[in-house]
């Protein structure tokens, strides 16, 4: 597995940088390349995407909007990553979060006070995601399930749980749509940067992210996870119990991913509504695999997809180019990146190989 | 009786492509290679089936536009996953975002934003004279179309293939031990690459039974997760396609009955709980089933000596 490959180092950063901007380049190229077929200028939509996107503070300030829950869908990812484990089912603990804050929101606005409602609501929501992961991880400690699947089958669960909560108990009062009412000013996160509807959800973002970086590389539960990940025989022999590691990395990558459905719903969205962001899941894998699931790195890998996808939706609003143009470059990007740690690896081998041949003539 | 009956014939219209994708899936993990695109080769295969069902007005170039884009796909998994050692799963999560993309910008640029959904009319089902007058059978077993039909005729040769001939052996033993294959003089990567391409041309007809045999249009959500379902189910039959087909069956009746439930309307059961049995299902009886035959290298890339 890719563990393999982390054995070839002997790349810096700086070739890091390289070959993540030349594979972005690439990916937005195989995307563009498409638009003349609806009458697009390629370098036209290039233009339009970073004029318009760093033309105001606005939608520039709509690039940390989208960050926001990318970087916690990616940390969630990345922490069952380090375990060795595959959460895909983020999507899924996200409106488990999502689900929880709004509930709360709904259920305790105007009636206590709205900085313990937004309290209330945040803790909600890790619970929520937290008690999903959990128990995901709990079937693959238990029963040794496959947490790939489990995981995957559960966000299509969860949604229709939702669905069925937006029809019924959560649903607004005039009844018309599957969505919940909105919620109260009181219970909104504040916004931090005036003229933009950046919300102190980024915060929170990146305060996680550097969270979670220390966790996993500063304490001793963070080092059980990651020798679990590395080596379970290894892991079991100094004492550490990988199941229990299999349920707290689930629980934890659960209340990540949950925390994004508060952030969403009381940050940005203010309500909550049938196909919510619905692939932010996915993404959240890219995300964390762009950065080699790095929490620092998924900030920065956050923050490119954030770009792309406003950038998208100017290229939507200005030309004739579709929305889904914007999943065609996260894909390509997606794709490319994985090809350049191929490259980045073949290069690594090659530089060892000529090492060996220049050490041995000197013997 | 009736409706039992057509509800059981139903189950089996609905089997089918989760039956083909998982007998693809089958192949592949036997070989090593999970095919974790299989979501996007099923999109890709309802998009491309549609497309070129609709542009010929013929249901048989539909099939092969579909298993030429499902081939497709699978290609930048294979060389990806196999030539390139990349993650499987997380290469599979980069081709489901890039196909989504993909399938939704072709389909606008083709077709613009037609005003009414375009459709073209679902594959018919063929009666095969004598046998189709079984009574109860009959009617389940043999009012079936022809890509049904050809998938119950696929198990058994799927089954003898790999488990009676050496051109079985050789595909399990890339995927229970490369490094003995290897050494026997077989060519691993080629062995898995080539698994993978025909998944993804029976992922390919499977995308395309949704758009061209159940729907007869296509959108952007009919899929809706059924690749996955395909590969839970490859899963729970104990990566044997017998237990494909079973299992197949298993989610076509699950399907059928909340299909039927929610045309029933009944107010007193939510119909969200029938949308989610195929799914909870999944999931129980991944917990339930005792995984016995699961390939030793499954999902584990071979890097041959370098």
């Amino acid at each position: 597995m890719s563990r393999n490959e982390k054995k070839i180092k002997g790349d810096g950063f700086a070739s890091m940088l390289f070959w993540t901007a030349a594979a972005i380049v690439l990916g937005l190229f195989c995307s563009f390349i498409f638009l003349p077929l609806i009458g697009v200028n390629p370098l036209d939509a290039l233009g339009i995407m970073i004029t318009q996107v760093f033309s105001n503070a606005y939608s520039m300030g709509n690039i940390l909007v989208k960050t926001t829950p990318l970087i916690l869908t990616g940390l969630a990812f990345a922490f069952t990553y380090k375990a060795n484990l595959y959460n895909i089912g983020a999507q899924g603990q996200f409106y488990a979060g999502c689900i929880c804050a709004a509930a709360v929101s709904l259920g305790l606005q105007n009636r206590v006070p709205g900085a313990l409602v937004l309290l209330l609501a945040f803790a909600a929501s890790i619970v929520g995601g937290g008690f999903v992961g959990a128990l995901i991880g709990f079937l693959k400690a238990r029963f040794n399930a496959n947490e790939f699947l489990v995981s995957m089958m559960s966000t299509y669960v969860i949604t229709y749980f939702m669905q069925l909560l937006l029809r019924t108990v959560l649903q607004e009062e005039k009844g018309e749509y599957l969505q919940t009412d909105y919620l109260d000013n009181s219970v909104w996160l504040p916004r931090i940067i005036g003229g933009t509807s950046v919300s102190l959800g980024i915060v929170i973002a990146v305060a996680a992210a550097v969270l979670v970086w220390v966790v996993l590389y500063k304490t001793s539960v963070g080092y059980r996870v990651r020798v679990t990940g590395m080596n379970q025989d290894a892991a079991r022999m100094a004492g550490i119990s990988p199941k229990r590691q299999y349920v707290l990395a689930f629980a934890v990558s659960g209340a990540i991913a949950g925390l994004a459905g508060f952030v969403e719903v009381n940050g940005m969205q203010h309500m909550l509504l049938t196909n919510f962001d619905t692939d932010i899941g996915s993404y959240g894998i890219g995300i964390a695999i762009l950065a080699n699931a790095n929490p620092i790195g998924i900030i920065f890998s956050a923050l490119l997809f954030g770009i792309l996808q406003v950038g998208g939706t100017a290229l939507g609003h200005y030309s004739n180019a579709p929305a889904s143009v914007i999943d065609l470059m996260q894909g390509w990007v997606m794709v490319f990146v994985l090809v350049s740690f191929f490259v980045r690896r073949q290069l690594g081998v090659r530089r060892m190989k000529h090492q060996k041949t220049v050490s041995g003539e000197a013997a | 009786m009736e409706v039992f009956i057509n509800l059981i014939a139903r189950a089996f219209f609905m089997s089918t492509p989760l039956v083909l994708g998982a007998v693809g899936e089958v192949i592949a993990e036997r070989t090593g290679m999970m095919v974790t695109a299989v979501e996007g080769i099923f999109l890709i295969g309802a998009w491309g089936g549609f497309l070129g069902a609709y542009l010929s007005g013929n249901m048989l170039i539909g099939f092969l536009t579909a298993m030429a884009c499902g081939m497709a796909v699978a290609l930048i998994y294979g060389v990806t996953t196999v030539y390139m050692y990349q993650h499987q799963i997380v290469m599979g999560t980069a081709i489901a975002i890039l196909v989504t993309g993909f399938c939704s910008f072709f389909y606008r640029i083709i077709f613009g934003t037609p005003t009414t959904p375009l459709t073209v009319t679902p594959l018919s089902d063929i009666a095969i004279p004598v046998l189709s007058d079984i009574p109860v059978i009959g009617r389940i077993l043999f009012e079936q179309n022809l890509v049904t039909y050809l998938t119950w005729i696929l198990v058994p040769i799927v089954f003898y293939v790999l488990f009676r001939t050496s051109l079985g052996l050789t595909l399990r033993s890339c995927g229970e031990n490369p490094a003995a294959a290897d050494a026997a003089g077989i060519n691993v990567q080629r062995v898995r690459f080539l698994a993978v391409l025909l998944a993804g041309v029976l992922g390919g007809i499977a995308g395309a039974y949704y758009s061209l045999c159940n729907v007869g249009m296509y959108n952007a959500q009919i899929i809706g997760g059924r690749g996955w379902i395909a590969f839970g189910i490859c899963f729970l039959g104990n990566w044997n396609p017998v237990g494909s087909l079973i299992f197949g069956i298993v989610f076509g009746i699950s399907e059928a009955v909340g299909t039927y439930v929610r045309a029933l309307g009944l107010s007193s059961v939510p119909s969200e709980l029938f949308s989610m049995l195929p799914y909870v299902l999944v999931i129980v009886l991944t917990v339930c089933r005792k995984n016995l035959h699961v390939p030793d290298k499954l999902g584990v890339n071979y890097v041959k000596e370098e």
